[in-house]
This record gives C-alpha cells, structure tokens and sequence, in this order.
C-alpha cells in the first residue's frame, strides 16, 4: 500500500533539456516529406525481462539512417545498471553479467545523452512498441515526461512484405514462418550480425528497414504511406 | 566479432575486404568514419555510362553488381561483381564519368566511401590504386566465367600425356596372332577372324618373325584375283618394322607416319611380345567414344567387359574439352552403359543359355531417362511375354532368377552399384509378365500411396534396352492412355512433385542438407534437377507423352501447346546447366579418386555458377505455377 503511495507521489526530476528539446523536434517532424529526406534513428534495448511494470532496461543501441543510407558509425551504445540486480534467464540471453554493468551508469545518467542522440528524429525498431514501452515508463517515472518520437515497427512493415508475397493465402497459416530478427536477416539475405547485443540488433534492425522501406516504397515515397502501411495489422486482407 | 568491431561495424567489414585489408588500422577507421550503407533493390541502375557522375567507391557487402556496355540495344556483359569487390575505383582515379553501365542483379547492400575519402586515401596508401588497377587488368580473366562450361579440369593436363608418356608394352594386351610359314591366304584370313585381329605375324621355324599381313595385303590380294590358296608369303609385308617395348606411343606414331604403315611389332629382349596398331594410338590419344564402343563389342569375356565402365569418364572429359553439352553427354553415356548391358545380356544368353520365355530388360530411373551421370545405380526390371502354358511360364521363373541374379553380380563388377532400394530385376517384385505388370500399374493408378507414388514415379520412367522390345512398348502404351485423366493419381504425383522445392535464392535462403557429412552444400539433384524431373514426368503422363527424357519430354510439352515457348526454353536451359554442372563435377571427383556424389559447397562455385543456379532454381518456382494450375492444387 506504502509502495503505491510511493510510487504515485513520488517525486520527480526536472526533465533534462535534452529531453525537451526532443519532444519539441518531434512535434515539427513532418510526414509528408519523401523518404530520401527522412532522418531515422533505428534503437534497440536489451531488457531484464519483459514486463515494462517489473523489468528494466540493460542496454540501449541505436543507429542513424540518413535518407536510407545507413550512418553506420553514427551510433550510440550503453550499458545500464539496473536497479534491481539482472536476472539469470536474461543473462543466458543478452550476455550481459551483473558484474559488466557494475560500473555501468544508472537509466537516469543515460537518458539525457540517448534524447541528445535521438535528436526529434523518427525511431525505427523491431518490435519497437516493447522497447518503447520501457522507454517510455522510465522516462514517465523520472521525469514525468515521455518521448514523444513518432515510431516505426520494422515487424509490422516484414509481415506487410511477406504477405504480398505469398504464394497461396493459405500459407499465412504455415507455423514455420518467423519474425525474429535473425531469422529475417537470414532470409532476405542481410549481412547479419551477432543477435541480443543492443548495437548489433540495432544495426541489424536498420539494414532490415532499409530493405524493407526500399521494397515497400521507393525513395520519393512520402513517409506518412510507410507509416500507414506500418500501423496497422492489415486484418481485411 | 570482437568488440571493437561492433563499435565500428563498417571498419570491421573493410578489414576482412581486399585491398583495404592491408591498410593501418587508423587508414580504415577514417574511411568507415565517413562510409555509409546503401541499398539497391534488385535491378537498379547505379552507373550510366557516360552520364553518371562517379561520387563513392561502392564496395558491395552483400549481393552483387553487374557491368555491362549498352550498344544499339544490346547489352554486352563485361562483369558480375559480388560480395568484397568493388565498383566504380577507376572511374574515381582518372576523375571521367562512370565507364560502363551498373546494375544490381540482386538485392544488394553496398559500403559507400565518398570519392574524396578514398582518393585521400589512395593518396597516403598506393597500395589501394595498385590493387584497383591490376584488378582491371585481370578483368579479362573474369570473363572467362563464360568459359566455365568448358573449363578443363585437374587432369587435362595429363589427358594429353599419354601418347608421350606410354611406352608401347602398356598397349599390347595379348600375344602376337601368329601362324607358321606357308599356311595359305585363306587360312591366314580365317585366322585372323577368328583372333579378331586385324593383323598376322608369320613366323620362320626358327621362331623368328619374318613378315606381317594385314587387311590391307588381303585386300590387294582380292583385287589383284591372287588364289585363296596360294601361300600367304606372297602378299605378306617384309620385314616387319619393329620397335623396343621401351618406346613411346609417340616414337610410334612417327614411325607410322614416317614410313606410311599401320601395324607395329613389338619387341622385348629380342622376342616379339605384340603388334600395335594405329588404332590403338588413336585410342590412347583420342580416348574417342567409337573406341570405346568398338571395345564393348568386341568383348567377347565378362572379365573385359568391367574395366570398360571405368573408362568412361576419360571419353566424356574430351567430349566436355571439345564443349559438348550435358543433354549430348548424357546420352552419350546412356548408349555406352546401354551397349555394357546388352553386351552383358548376350554374353550371359551364350553362357546359360536362351531364355524359355521372351522377355525384354528395361532400364528406369536416370537411365531410362537418357540422363546418367557417373553415379549410376541399378535400377532395372523385366518384362516376360505372358504365356499361357503353366510349365514354360515356371521355366522362364527359374531362368529369369538365375539371368539376373548373375547380371547384378556382373553390373557390380562393372562398377555400378547396387540399387539401395532394391528396384532391380533380381528382386521378383520387379519382374513380371507383361498382363501382371499392367495390373501392377494400375494397381499404383488406383491406390496412390507414398510409396505407390515413390515406385511410380521412377517406373514411369523405364526404357527397354535388350530382348523383346515390343513388350515394353506394349507396356508403355498402356501407360500413356492409362494415365491420362487420371488426375487423382497425378495429382498425387504432382502434390509430390510439389514438395521438392529449391533453395528461394542462392546467398540467400541457402538450404543445406543436414545430414552431417555435407553441410554447407547442396544437393544437386535433390534440391536442382528432382523439380525438373518431377515436373516433366507428371506433365508427359497427363497429355500422354510416351517420351521419357526430360528434355525430349519438355520439348513434347511445348510441341503440344502444354508450356509457354519462354518457359520452356528456361527450363531446357536451366536444366541442362544443372545436368552439366552436376557431369563435370563428378567428374572432377571421380579424376581426384573420390567416389562421385551430388553435393555442391557453394563455395567452390564460382560468381557466374552461382547465378545461373540462382535463376535456374527461380525456374523451378515458374513450373510449380504450371503445376499448380494443371491439376488445381491451389489450396
């Protein structure tokens, strides 16, 4: 009961201007500007688990993508301390040990450089909504303020690509098919790189939308007719 | 990867590409600092030339480039660039526009190094325009990727060898045909009949040879109306031209060319061991197919009829030298093997004698279809006339058991194994007179099951080679108007066939066999030419195509408005790149002494392999369309 009276009242740091300055470019972000012109920034996290109310964030990674061409070594990378020690399971997954984030920075200390890298620009990321749920709950937490970043879900925009390529309308329904990013990576023919590292996925995130956006759309295509296709599970088909 | 590499992935990918793999670090951190990813979908125009400013050095990391000249229309290829090479380095070193036309051929992520970080550069590190120029140079030895087809493999080298590396008792099989002096014309020419000779050797009663008679000298003597009777020492050549045994296939040929002859003695430590002939040369040097059929047929023992198996290869290596085609090739090696059979059969016929009971021997499989490579098995059956006394239909049982219990032993010794699933005629499920076989067949018809399916789809494919072949032509007349309208059974065949799905792209969605010994490779006949086979047999049963070779089976489907005249001529060409890349390959196996097999590691092909496979296998996706509309298996 204490806890919950804690956990609402409790009180909150002046948001950073980096921050601020993020949602303000955010908000002039225009969606109506081609591709070609298109600022993204792809992220990625690695997490304790996968409950935004339990779980934290360990590792953020993030790449630019200038105009579809990948700024390859225009890239952020962290790890996080979390709070509540890492758990065994993640552990075995991200290979991140307790011990190599003992002298890691907390969320806090990191957030304000990440919104300086993230700048107001478009976040692309697979299965982006997770990632930005922990984002978003860390930000509401410390500061009372979210990131107001439009996003993209380079899942959403595979499983548009697959469908329209689908053989028989029933092959939706084989169970073979995967989304997980390296086994997209694998299939299209992606250049892979090593999976459940934050700047690696994130690397690999973008080179998947840069193929994606390429074969979904061209380079002039308004970026508002991505983020249509992106949006919404295409249920009427 | 280590650490630092994800820090900076693109440096990691430039230090494993050549020429940049030899620069200092500090040179290969400046150039991925400034370096971006881009990506080209496939069949985009990167360069124009003459139009195209140059502004990056593209570096492709993953798919692949091509360059090609564009006049009056055509296009002329001058190279396919993949993974690790690069685009447009000479163009950024003389500062002109782009100098060919670029295009992508597949999806294709490149590192793009802005011209002015890379001439800086080439500036600090001359390495880099080294490698760029020399690249160009050797762009000639790209082209030979056209080549490939003919390419000579380990060995070629050596296949000319023999004529000088062979001393002349390598060639002398046998002894000498001799006879005594003063035999007459006519028993000298039955002699040599009965030797199989095209030569006689007369000997002095001292034992020495003192001359030699030859077709030729027959021959003279028919046209000049010399008397059969007459002694033979008036028409034979003296003295006979004689060379050590030491000598070799060459000194030979010189000798016969020098002096205009044809026959040769052979002689060691003073006695004659043989004669050659320049036939025999011409076997050593040519290794020509009609030697080797003459050799089958004169056989006259089992013994020498096994090694004859063996020395196939050698005959389709100079056929490939020469730029034969696989579809020639193969069939090529289907008469030979045909010819082992037959010969096989006849000597077996002479030794147990006839058979009670009219049969014919059918060959299926790979072999039916004209379509042997060197990894053959047996795959064979018998037909037997019916008859309708009891007791010869029991004699032609016993026969039929002991003939080809005796043939599998002989096809062993030959070289061909054993069919793993037991389809051959010693197994009595696959004998039969010619009513229980039709029963057999409709049999599969009515009841498809997998292994119906299985059985079948080899079966259908059967040729008859030796005995009655009217029986088996009965027998396939029965198929093609049985199966027509069958679309149960065919849909059976062609749900099967449907199964057999190729890699999607070669890089790409790379499927491995993975069953331990081959990883990383494909199967080539499974994953390659199965679709093609399953294809052509399952269409040739439903519009009633009695023929059985794939390709003549494609051309039939054309012939008869079945298939596009575009797909059709991509699947006879993809087709026969695949038979041939599988040919050469087992040949190669089989020259380096490994037993030939049907695995591809991907990376002993090279870049213009690999994209003929990939379209090939893009193909197959074009026929299981056909497939799907023919028998409406669209669920």
């Amino acid at each position: 009961m204490f806890s919950l009276v804690r956990r609402i009242f409790r009180p909150s740091l002046a948001p950073p201007p980096a921050l601020i300055a993020n949602n303000d470019a955010s908000r002039l972000l225009r969606q109506d500007i081609p591709l070609a012109e298109a600022v993204f920034t792809v992220i990625d996290t690695e997490l304790t688990g996968l409950s935004p109310r339990r779980d934290e964030i360990v590792a953020i990674g993030a790449v630019r993508i200038h105009g579809l061409s990948i700024a390859a070594e225009t890239s952020f990378h962290t790890l996080i301390r979390p709070k509540a020690g890492i758990p065994k399971g993640s552990t075995l997954i991200h290979r991140i040990t307790p011990s190599a984030v003992e002298d890691a920075p907390p969320l806090e200390e990191v957030l304000p450089s990440f919104f300086e890298f993230l700048h107001g620009t478009f976040i692309v990321g697979h299965h982006i909504g997770l990632d930005m749920q922990f984002l978003r709950r860390a930000c509401r937490r410390a500061y009372h303020l979210e990131p107001c970043n439009p996003c993209l879900d380079t899942l959403r925009l595979a499983m548009i690509w697959r469908e329209e390529r689908m053989a028989s309308p029933y092959d939706r329904y084989d169970l073979r098919i995967s989304y997980h990013l390296a086994d997209l990576a694998e299939e299209l023919g992606l250049p892979t790189f090593p999976a459940h590292d934050a700047l690696a996925d994130a690397l690999q995130t973008a080179y998947l939308f840069v193929y994606l956006a390429n074969k979904l759309a061209t380079p002039q295509t308004p970026l508002a007719e991505l983020f249509s296709l992106g949006r919404s599970w295409r249920w009427y088909l | 990867m280590r650490a630092s590499d994800l820090k900076s992935p693109l440096a990691a990918f430039l230090r494993q590409t050549m020429p940049f793999s030899d620069l200092p670090e500090e040179a290969i951190l400046a150039l991925a600092r400034q370096a971006t990813v881009d990506f080209f979908p496939q069949g985009t125009r990167l360069l124009s030339r003459g139009k195209s400013e140059v502004t990056h050095l593209f570096v492709i990391q993953k798919g692949a480039i091509k360059l090609f000249v564009e006049e009056n229309g055509t296009q002329h290829l001058m190279d396919i660039r993949s993974e690790g090479a690069s685009i447009g380095a000479v163009c950024l070193f003389h500062g002109t526009r782009a100098t060919m036309d670029a295009e992508t051929l597949e999806d294709t992520f490149v590192v793009a190094i802005p011209r002015q970080a890379f001439l800086d550069a080439v500036v600090r590190y001359p390495t880099l325009a080294q490698y760029h120029l020399k690249a160009l140079a050797q762009g000639n030895l790209d082209r030979a990727f056209e080549a490939m087809r003919h390419r000579p493999m380990v060995g070629s080298t050596e296949a000319t060898l023999p004529l000088f590396s062979q001393t002349l008792a390598d060639l002398v099989h046998r002894p000498p045909a001799t006879v005594a002096f003063g035999t007459t014309i006519q028993a000298a020419a039955r002699e040599m009949l009965r030797q199989g000779t095209g030569s006689l050797l007369f000997r002095e009663p001292s034992g020495a040879v003192c001359g030699i008679i030859t077709d030729t000298d027959l021959r003279k003597a028919l046209a000049l109306g010399i008397d059969a009777q007459a002694p033979a020492e008036t028409i034979m050549s003296t003295p006979v031209r004689t060379l050590p045994a030491t000598a070799t296939c060459f000194d030979a040929l010189m000798t016969m060319m020098a002096e205009n002859i044809h026959h040769l003695a052979v002689e060691r430590d003073g006695k004659t061991i043989g004669v050659v002939s320049s036939h025999d040369l011409l076997v050593v040097q040519g290794r020509s197919p009609l030697a080797l059929f003459q050799d089958i047929a004169a056989q006259t023992t089992f013994e020498g009829l096994y090694p004859v198996h063996s020395r196939i290869p050698a005959v389709v290596r100079t056929l490939i030298h020469e730029g034969a085609k696989a579809g020639h090739i193969t069939r090529l090696i289907a008469i030979l093997n045909d010819h082992i059979v037959i010969r096989l059969l006849e000597l077996l016929s002479a030794e147990i004698g006839p058979s009670p009971v009219p049969y014919v021997w059918i060959l299926m499989g790979s072999e039916g279809r004209r379509e042997q490579t060197f990894s053959t098995d047996q795959d064979n059956a018998l037909v037997a006339a019916d008859i309708s006394e009891d007791f010869v239909a029991r004699a032609g049982e016993v026969y039929f058991e002991a003939l080809t219990s005796r043939m599998e032993e002989h096809l062993l010794r030959c070289g061909i194994p054993r069919c793993p699933a037991r389809m051959m005629a010693s197994n009595p499920a696959w004998r039969g007179s010619l009513s229980e076989w039709k029963a057999r067949v409709d049999r599969w018809r009515e009841a498809p099951e997998p292994t119906e399916v299985l059985n079948s789809s080899v079966f259908f494919d059967f040729r008859p080679v030796f005995g009655r072949i009217r029986l088996g032509v009965e027998l396939r007349d029965h198929i093609t108007t049985g199966c027509t309208g069958q679309t149960v059974f065919l849909r059976h065949l062609a749900a099967e066939a449907l199964r057999a799905r190729p890699p999607l792209t070669f890089f790409k969605n790379f499927v491995v066999e993975k069953d331990g010994a081959h990883k990383n490779a494909l199967d080539l006949k499974t994953r390659g030419l199965l679709p093609f086979l399953d294809f052509a047999r399952v269409m040739a049963l439903h519009f009633g195509i009695p023929e059985t070779s794939t390709l003549g089976r494609l051309d039939a489907l054309l012939a008869g408005g079945h298939l596009s005249r575009d797909l059709h001529s991509e699947a006879r060409e993809a087709f026969e790149f695949l038979l041939h890349l599988r040919l050469v390959r087992q040949l190669e196996q089989i020259e380096a002494g490994q037993p030939p097999h049907n695995y591809i590691a991907p990376d002993t092909l090279t870049a213009l392999e690999k994209r003929t496979l990939r379209e090939a296998f893009g193909v197959v996706s074009a026929l299981h369309e056909v497939l799907r509309d023919t028998f409406s298996l669209r669920i």
